[in-house]
């Protein structure tokens, strides 16, 4: 206990530095925890958006891509697909339930989804938990009734009954805006954590609305303009969707389904299987997180070295400093013990600031990530993972401790009392 | 000289003359009296493009039997087998909690698909994490097996897995 109250007493002779020191070490122990924060967190949201889905189908590109495009609203579709193929594939008899997606409009940034009323009945995310509505109801009959995510009603003020238009593309600020067909706000979801929050649900026929009258890739002109009335009167009838979500009534048939969407004679087919795309998805993304991870290794010893420097050249200035303590009776191994206690001390400190600096950051960045990336970072305790990791750059740093301890060691034997500085 | 202080003056003035800029929105770039585009097409819409290739492609490819016969014997058997998982569900921390066990890894496209009596449905409470899908693993527990009744009925082996641990080569 006396080594302890030695070492802390001598280091606050040299704040400074040490300061600096503890400084250098909590940015890089932030940075490591930080790292592997989002790395953990940007996965779990992954996998928690999609559950008991058993195949996506799109039009032919590349599973990440389909699965990225069609659930997390990440890049564009290639292609649309026909509505029959839709429907072929709904009444298989496989096929237990089946919900159309329509994408490629958007409202100040967040996105515009087309589906149906199965919608509601049967997507599932977390651990199979179904979609629950905050308030109102699911959009009916009605083509231009649109139901919110939590988030964007959240960040866009929305409440019930509200108007908003709708605008053509996926940019955040838009130049063409349906702006003839207003939509009405009859439901908003419950916050889920997943790309459902950050999206406007409309029904098919909607989205059919609001293109009928385009002409030539531009809205229409003067007379040929259809308004939200005349709309409503005409044929809603989808022609075309952008992906389905299939569940089927057996899990075992799931490979028969997906070979025989994709050898569908009517037009090109990809169904995927969302756990096996999620899982190319993440061996794509861990090279980089690897490469991340490490680079923030090499940064937590970067500190370590710093500090272990920094006890080093303060050893020689020191030499009194232990002399004297020899002569009041210390053993050689009282100062090796002396400087690994201050090693320690010092990494325990960083690492302690680091973990604060990390907390401080996540509340401070919660917010603009979450609505930016719809990435959330709770505010949890550790985990086993990062409280092993903490044990380790403590173990680094008391492993370095013995350096200067063992030179401190054998200087005091040599030096005894008779030193000239 | 008094030209040169009017070539001044006049680099001075440009920046006001900014102030004439006119604002045009895009419908101002189509003339008043354009004659009405031609009849309506289906927009955004190349998905008929298929119809072509369609006919060119040869027949469908044949479908095995999903319900295949299986060995009815070993229902409720506490049994071991290696195999592939395809993960079907996860946990959010990425541990597989559903998957199909497959006795050969990808779906290798130049053969059908496994038939049903040589995929097992597994289940686990705990999950497997697994970081590499061409890794094979042990999957243990008991059997449980679902006979078909009807073509269309579930069909195969099931699993609740107790224990998954990885395959090694001896």
């Amino acid at each position: 206990m006396y080594l302890l109250r030695l070492a802390l007493a001598s280091l606050n002779n040299r704040r400074f530095t040490a300061l600096l020191t503890v400084f250098a070490i909590a940015l890089s122990v932030c940075l490591l925890l930080a790292v592997e924060r989002v790395r953990t967190e940007a996965r779990a949201s992954f996998a928690s958006t999609i559950s008991g889905t058993d195949l996506i189908v799109g039009t032919r590109s590349g599973s990440v891509n389909l699965l990225l495009y069609s659930v997390f609203r990440i890049g564009n579709a290639t292609n649309n697909i026909r509505w029959e193929s839709f429907e072929h594939f709904a009444e298989h008899p496989r096929v237990s339930w089946a919900i159309p997606i329509s994408l490629g409009d958007s409202h100040r940034g967040y996105r515009v989804m087309g589906t149906s009323s199965a919608y509601f009945d049967h997507y599932r995310y977390g651990r199979k938990q179904p979609l629950q509505l905050a308030q109102g109801r699911p959009f009916a009959e009605d083509p231009f009734e649109v139901v919110l995510g939590a988030e964007v009603a959240e960040a866009l003020k929305y409440t019930l009954d509200d108007q908003l238009v709708l605008a053509h593309g996926v940019a955040t600020v838009s130049l063409v805006k349906h702006d003839d067909k207003p939509f009405r706000v009859v439901g908003i979801l419950k916050r889920t954590g997943t790309p459902v929050d950050r999206t406007l649900h409309i029904n098919l026929a909607g989205m059919e609305a609001l293109h009928i009258d385009w002409q030539n890739g531009m809205p229409a002109r003067g007379a040929a303009r259809i308004d939200a009335e005349q709309a409503r009167q005409l044929d809603l009838q989808p022609k075309q969707i952008t992906a389905f979500m299939l569940g089927l009534n057996s899990k075992i048939a799931t490979f028969t389904l997906q070979r025989e969407i994709n050898g569908y004679r009517g037009e090109p087919l990809l169904a995927i299987l969302p756990g096996v795309a999620l899982q190319e998805l993440w061996s794509l993304m861990g090279t980089a997180e690897q490469a991340l991870f490490v680079v923030s290794l090499f940064v937590v010893l970067t500190g370590l070295i710093g500090m272990l420097t920094a006890i080093l050249t303060s050893l020689n200035e020191r030499r009194r400093e232990m002399a004297i303590l020899r002569s009041v009776g210390a053993r050689p191994w009282h100062i090796a013990g002396l400087l690994v206690v201050e090693a320690f001390s010092l990494a325990l400190a960083g690492a302690l600031f680091g973990l604060l600096l990390l907390y401080v950051a996540i509340a401070v960045a919660q917010g603009p990530l979450q609505s930016h990336y719809g990435l959330y970072l709770p505010l949890a305790l550790p985990s086993a993972y990062e409280w092993s990791l903490l044990a380790g750059i403590l173990l680094a740093g008391l492993l370095m401790g013995c350096v200067p301890a063992w030179r401190a060691y054998r200087q005091s034997l040599a030096d005894g009392l008779s030193i000239r500085l | 000289m008094s030209r040169l202080l009017l070539a001044t003056l006049l680099a001075l003035a440009a920046p006001f003359a900014v102030a004439d800029v006119r604002e045009l929105q895009w419908s101002d770039l189509i003339p008043a009296d354009a004659p009405p585009p031609p009849p309506p097409v289906a927009l955004h819409d190349m998905s008929q493009l298929a119809d072509a290739l369609a006919a060119e492609a040869g027949p469908a490819a044949a479908q095995q039997s999903p319900a295949e016969p299986v060995v009815k014997e070993l229902d409720g058997v506490q049994v071991k087998l290696p195999g592939y998982i395809v993960p079907l569900d996860m946990s959010e921390d990425g541990r597989v909690t559903e998957f199909l066990l497959v006795p050969y890894f990808g779906a290798c496209i130049h053969v059908p698909p496994p038939p049903s009596n040589q995929i097992v449905h597994a289940t686990s409470e705990l999950g497997v994490k697994v970081d590499e899908l061409y890794q094979p693993f042990w999957i243990e527990g008991p059997l449980k097996v679902e006979h078909a009744t009807s073509e269309l009925a579930d069909a195969g082996y099931r699993m609740e897995a107790q224990k998954i641990y990885l395959y090694e080569l001896e």
